[in-house]
């Protein structure tokens, strides 16, 4: 066994990793306000990437400027989105807002399509493609560089969560109608919720982006980001990050050893797999809440 | 006159009726009082509309698909009837709903900050907890240990001390009393009992256990099948028969206790 070469699959397959945890966080913070899996999550991932691109290469902005404002308006949209759409559903069954979530989904990328067309643009953020050695690993340099901006968004949402309102976000997710009782504003919460989701897309769509070109594509990163928020119980920041880890490393490692036995594509598989073992033998994933018994 | 009878009352609800999904009539004109200060029962057995009345009056009717259909409800002089219940809480009015419901993810402490006005200062917030805890020492205790893991009687007290932090002037509860043994519902209580006194907060209770209840509130209502059948003075509800037998009597409601109960009560529907 060749010990570097497991290493740099390891390491690289983290940083992967991380980078589906990044869009996993996004996953999290709506679950935890509305117990729903968002799965217009990868559509907005998409939305965010193209909002940069039209602010920086359209309008030509400086990417430095783009990026935040582009954070801004997918802020706003989040919250639109909520006093639109979430709202009405109020009370409704939960499966009725997931479908919810899809028809949006559906509705995003048709409005990317319809208005960028389909041909893939690149993010062009600058970063060099030139791998970084590290001893004898071979590290690339945007997958470094979105690893390290979810962590900056978990300690940022470690943070938050402990400030007054990320507990009265906290505070929603245990229990609306208790919520309601004390006055706390359930459904600003929830748009609260999208909005910080939103920012999160922006982010994931900048770095997916400049790995894999912007278009309608991108919207499919919510199957391996689903995988990750599942796997690391949907309503755990912390569960998102270390399960992306996970993830990331089986995948790299368990496909360099697969694919020669399969002839390629172990890697969906292994996705595959983790999902659907999740589900069975641990529902409530690495860190997800159960609920507790009444004393 | 009539402008002193009002000011003397915080909470004015003037024959009330409320529809669940606009059929069911929960219910049917009910008219209640809640006097600046002063400690108000709402008794009455299973189902009988107690909850359906505060919710009234908190506003958190509508998240159970549930509207006022009939009547008005004053609180401070100013009417409510249709505010949403978040404007209702910055007013002073906070229900403390059935089953203790506590944050039982959050801790004792993070329970109250999520109750806390977004206006409140934080050296305020720290004055409200520690007066809190002064309330509930239980509570001070187990600050940081996590809510859902507490006894029923300190996740009561949560539940009121969480209500406290919005700093209402009139206070609802709902079934306080449930499930706990007879010494935690004397303490709380007589935590109750002492808040009110010390700083002129109103109180509505709601209770099954009319015993306890009639112990530290001044006025009561009974209410059955949706409607008031009742109203008097602690005092005089105390001394009534029908409630001396129904409420207060045997103790523990044997079987033939109950049926006597129901064919009785009939007398107050006719
Ligand atoms: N959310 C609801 N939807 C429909 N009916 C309800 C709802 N809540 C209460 N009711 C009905 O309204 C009546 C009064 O209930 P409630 O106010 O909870 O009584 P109590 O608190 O005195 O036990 C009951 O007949 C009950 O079944
Ligand atoms: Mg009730």
């Amino acid at each position: 066994m060749d010990w570097v070469f497991l290493s740099e699959l390891a390491i690289n397959g983290a940083l992967t990793g991380l980078l589906y945890s990044l869009f996993a966080i996004g996953l999290v913070l709506v679950y935890k306000a509305s117990s729903v899996p968002n799965l217009a999550q990868g559509g907005l991932t998409m939305v965010g990437a193209y909002v940069v691109l039209a602010l920086a290469r359209d309008l030509g902005m400086p990417l430095w400027l783009a990026i935040p404002l582009a954070a801004v308006v997918m802020f706003g949209l989040g919250f639109g989105i909520e006093r639109v759409a979430l709202r009405r559903l109020a009370g409704r069954p939960v499966v009725m807002i997931l479908m919810l979530t899809l028809g949006l989904d559906i509705f995003l990328r048709g409005t990317t399509l319809a208005i960028s067309g389909g041909t893939s643009r690149s993010m062009e953020l600058g970063v060099s493609y030139e791998p970084l050695l590290l001893g004898d690993i071979f590290i690339s340099r945007i997958h470094l560089v979105g690893a390290g901006v979810a962590l900056a968004l978990f300690v940022a949402f470690i943070v938050f969560f402990r400030t007054r309102t990320g507990i009265k976000l906290r505070a929603i997710a245990d229990d609306y109608m208790a919520s309601w009782s004390v006055g706390i504003s359930v459904e600003r919460g929830v748009g609260l919720s999208w909005a910080l989701a939103s920012v999160v897309a922006v982010a994931a769509g900048v770095i997916w982006g400049e790995i894999q070109g912007v278009d309608q594509a991108l919207s499919l990163l919510l199957l391996k980001g689903l995988t990750v928020a599942v796997l690391g119980g949907l309503d755990s920041i912390l569960g998102a990050i270390v399960a992306g880890i996970i993830l990331g490393v089986i995948e790299n490692v368990g496909a360099e050893f697969l694919d020669p036995l399969v002839g390629g594509g172990s890697r969906e598989l292994i996705v595959a797999a983790v999902l659907i073992l999740t589900v069975m033998i641990r529902p409530h994933g690495l860190f997800g809440r159960h609920d507790i018994e009444r004393v | 006159m009539q402008e002193k009878a009002q000011g003397q009352s915080i909470l004015s609800m003037n024959s009330i009726e409320v529809l669940y999904d606009n059929v069911m009539l929960a219910i049917k004109g009910v008219s209640v009082q809640v006097p600046k200060g002063g400690m108000v029962a709402l008794l009455g057995s299973n189902g009988a509309g107690k909850s359906t009345t505060l919710k009234a009056i908190s506003g958190l009717l509508k998240a159970e698909r549930g509207h006022i259909s009939r009547g008005e409800i004053k609180f401070d002089g100013t009417d409510i009837t249709e505010m949403l219940a978040q404007k209702r809480v910055e007013m002073g009015i906070c229900h403390v709903i059935e089953g203790r419901r506590v944050f039982e993810h959050l801790t004792p402490d993070e329970n109250l900050t999520a109750a806390a006005p977004m206006g409140m200062s934080r050296s305020e917030l720290s004055v409200q907890k520690d007066k809190i805890y002064d309330y509930f020492p239980r509570l001070a205790e187990r600050r940081n240990s996590q809510a859902g893991y507490l006894s029923g009687g300190e996740q009561q007290m949560l539940a009121i001390g969480r209500a406290l932090v919005t700093q209402p002037s009139l206070l609802m509860l709902d079934e306080p009393s449930l499930g706990l043994a007879p010494f935690l519902v004397a303490e709380i209580f007589g935590i109750l009992q002492k808040i009110n006194r010390e700083e002129g907060l109103s109180v509505l209770l709601v209770e099954q256990n009319a015993l306890a209840a009639l112990e530290i509130v001044s006025e009561g209502y009974l209410i059955e099948n949706g409607r008031v059948v009742m109203h008097g003075t602690a005092e005089a509800l105390k001394s009534n028969s029908d409630i001396q037998e129904f409420y207060l009597g045997g103790g523990e409601g044997t079987n033939f206790h109950n049926v006597k109960h129901y064919s009785r009560r009939k007398r107050w529907l006719s």
